[in-house]
């Protein structure tokens, strides 16, 4: 049973997964190494939670106690006694085996260390670290707050003691999860490349344009969005750039090279709802 | 006076009014592979055709309900006035059924066929009268959701593809139309998705369930992709995903290999299960 949870990194993902542990009743560090970035994320973070309570979801004192568990450090030492640190840092090979390397100087000879890494190798990661049976990726499928998927990604090195420990702090969260084996884009990001990236080869062919696409899959396929709807929402540049990690993970295999529609998407800053333009226009969205 | 004797009139037989004619109904003739056949029937339950289908490898049947045609069983009844031709699986047989179609229909008659394994405008090149075809995508699951596909050719005419629209309408489907190209939008979408699945199951990245709890949990499908291949048949991906590697050349088509090995062994994930059960029952 995990009593302590270290999060290293208070962007969306680390503060977002901070915040539904604490709410689960786990004892929190949120660690982040600027201390504004660090404040900033928790006021966000309060801010979230009272909302809860204005709708009558919480009460008062849930949200006294859900905050009292959330200790903001800026020291990774601080992290020592957590059952697991899981890492929300920035998508680069070396700044997180360096950190994971950190970590696990800094924590207790039990500690779980995750990573939250949508693209990079686990086996990678854990190759940093004298116990790679000890580390393992949590990859949260859309925001931790909002989402309810997590692949938990097996290294090579990784135990099934640590992959079942994982499961049940998932689970104690109200994650469903699956273990996949490490393996370039994992399970989702992989098929949803294949799926993104032919509707893009449909369109670069003049076969159907998007808005047809999307009414196809929607009608002829039950989906609840269409393609290009799901990659506005998510961010063009996101899936530009998970379609090239995974292009050049795979030594370049045809199967998942990147559509140039994306690149020149990205490239005329058409990167979905959050610049109010992708392949929809959004400028009223949120209004 | 004389007395009038009292004679009885002739009782008139009553003559029932004639009927007024009825006007014939249209009739649909659909032939092709079974699963695909027996999933579009559904849709005209409530549509006012004479319904006709014959499904490839089996014996000519009409539907025994008010919807056949009585009497005589003709293989195509003269007043066709729309055939679907809906098979993937055999291409040989596919253009056997869509020759005869073309000799046995009125000039008049429109011809919609599947083009999810083959090109509409290739399958017209087997016609003498192009004009009357339309591709569609057909495939089992798909036929039966409320949207379909048409492909027009080079060849077909508006009063073809106007005729077809209405007709789809008439069983209360919506159209999208878009180029000929083998697979059309869906099935290509799919088919490539459930090889990508195929790859990783080879690649032992995730078990089969693993593999559908996320793609619906954490992507938002519908059906997980295994359920899908076992939904519409690995033989029926097979043949979509044939089409489209020999169609594009393109190495992004390349079959996973177990797929192959699966469908061509004539197996697939759960449906060999079920089926092998089924058997062993009886």
């Amino acid at each position: 049973m995990v009593k302590h949870l270290g999060v290293v990194g208070a962007g969306t993902m680390g503060s977002g997964i901070a915040q539904i542990a604490a709410l689960a009743g786990i004892e929190v560090s949120l660690y982040d190494i600027n201390a504004t970035v660090l404040r900033q994320a928790l006021e966000k973070l309060k801010t979230r939670l009272r909302s809860n309570v204005e709708q009558g979801v919480w009460t008062e004192s849930d949200l006294n106690e859900t905050i009292e568990r959330l200790h903001p450090r800026t020291r990774l030492a601080e992290l020592s006694h957590s059952d697991i640190v899981i890492e929300a840092v920035i998508e680069d090979l070396r700044i997180k085996k360096d950190l994971l390397r950190h970590l696990e100087a800094d924590t207790k000879p039990t500690t779980i260390l995750a990573s939250t890494s949508s693209s990079l190798s686990i086996t990678a990661l854990a190759s940093a670290t004298r116990h790679p049976e000890k580390v393992l990726g949590v990859h949260f499928i859309g925001s931790p707050v909002n989402g309810g998927f997590v692949e938990i990604v097996a290294g090579e090195g990784t135990s099934a003691e640590t992959i079942r420990y994982a499961q049940e702090f998932l689970n104690h969260l109200g994650k469903s999860s699956i273990v996949v084996h490490d393996a370039p884009g994992f399970v989702v990001h992989r098929l949803l490349n294949s799926f993104f990236g032919e509707s893009l080869a449909i369109v670069g062919e003049n076969i159907a344009d998007h808005e047809q696409i999307d009414r196809i899959v929607k009608l002829a396929g039950s989906f609840e969005h269409g393609p290009f709807e799901s990659m506005d929402e998510a961010g063009i540049d996101l899936c530009l750039q998970i379609s090239e990690t995974l292009f050049a993970q795979t030594m370049y295999d045809p199967r998942h090279r990147p559509h140039m529609l994306l690149k020149q998407m990205v490239d005329s800053g058409k990167l979905g709802n959050k610049s109010g333009a992708g392949f929809y226009s959004h400028v009223n969205a949120g209004k | 006076m004389k007395k009038q004797k009292w004679k009885s009139k002739p009782i008139q037989k009553r003559v029932p009014p004639k009927p007024a004619p009825q006007p014939t109904k249209p009739s649909v003739y659909i032939i092709g592979d079974r699963q695909i056949v027996e999933e579009v029937l559904p849709a005209f339950a409530s549509a006012d055709y004479s319904l006709h289908y014959r499904i490839n490898s089996s014996s000519d049947r009409t539907v025994p309900s008010t919807h056949s045609s009585k009497g005589k069983q003709e293989l195509v009844p003269e007043n066709v006035t729309f055939a679907l031709e809906l098979s993937n699986l055999d291409l040989e047989l596919k253009r056997r059924n869509l020759e005869f179609l073309d000799r046995s229909l009125n000039p008049s008659a429109v011809i919609i066929s599947s083009s999810v394994a083959v090109s509409a405008s290739e399958q017209s090149s087997w016609l003498g009268h192009k004009h009357r075809l339309v591709g569609c995508a057909a495939l089992p699951w798909i036929i039966g959701r409320p949207l379909i596909e048409i492909a027009p050719t080079p060849f077909t005419t508006t009063g073809t593809v106007t005729a077809v629209q209405s007709f789809f309408r008439s069983i209360g489907k919506e159209i999208e139309i878009v180029q000929d190209r083998v697979g059309l939008v869906f099935p290509r979408l799919l088919c490539r998705v459930i090889n990508e699945t195929a790859y990783a199951l080879q690649d032992e990245i995730a078990a089969p369930q693993d593999i559908d709890a996320a793609m619906k949990l954490g992507a938002g499908f519908p059906l997980g992709p295994i359920e899908w291949a076992d939904r519409i048949g690995l033989d029926q991906v097979y043949a979509v995903l044939k089409a489209l590697h020999t169609d594009l050349g393109q190495e992004r088509y390349c079959m996973a290999p177990l797929l192959k090995q699966m469908a061509l062994g004539g197996t697939w994930w759960h449906r060999t299960q079920v089926q092998t059960d089924e058997r062993s029952e009886a």
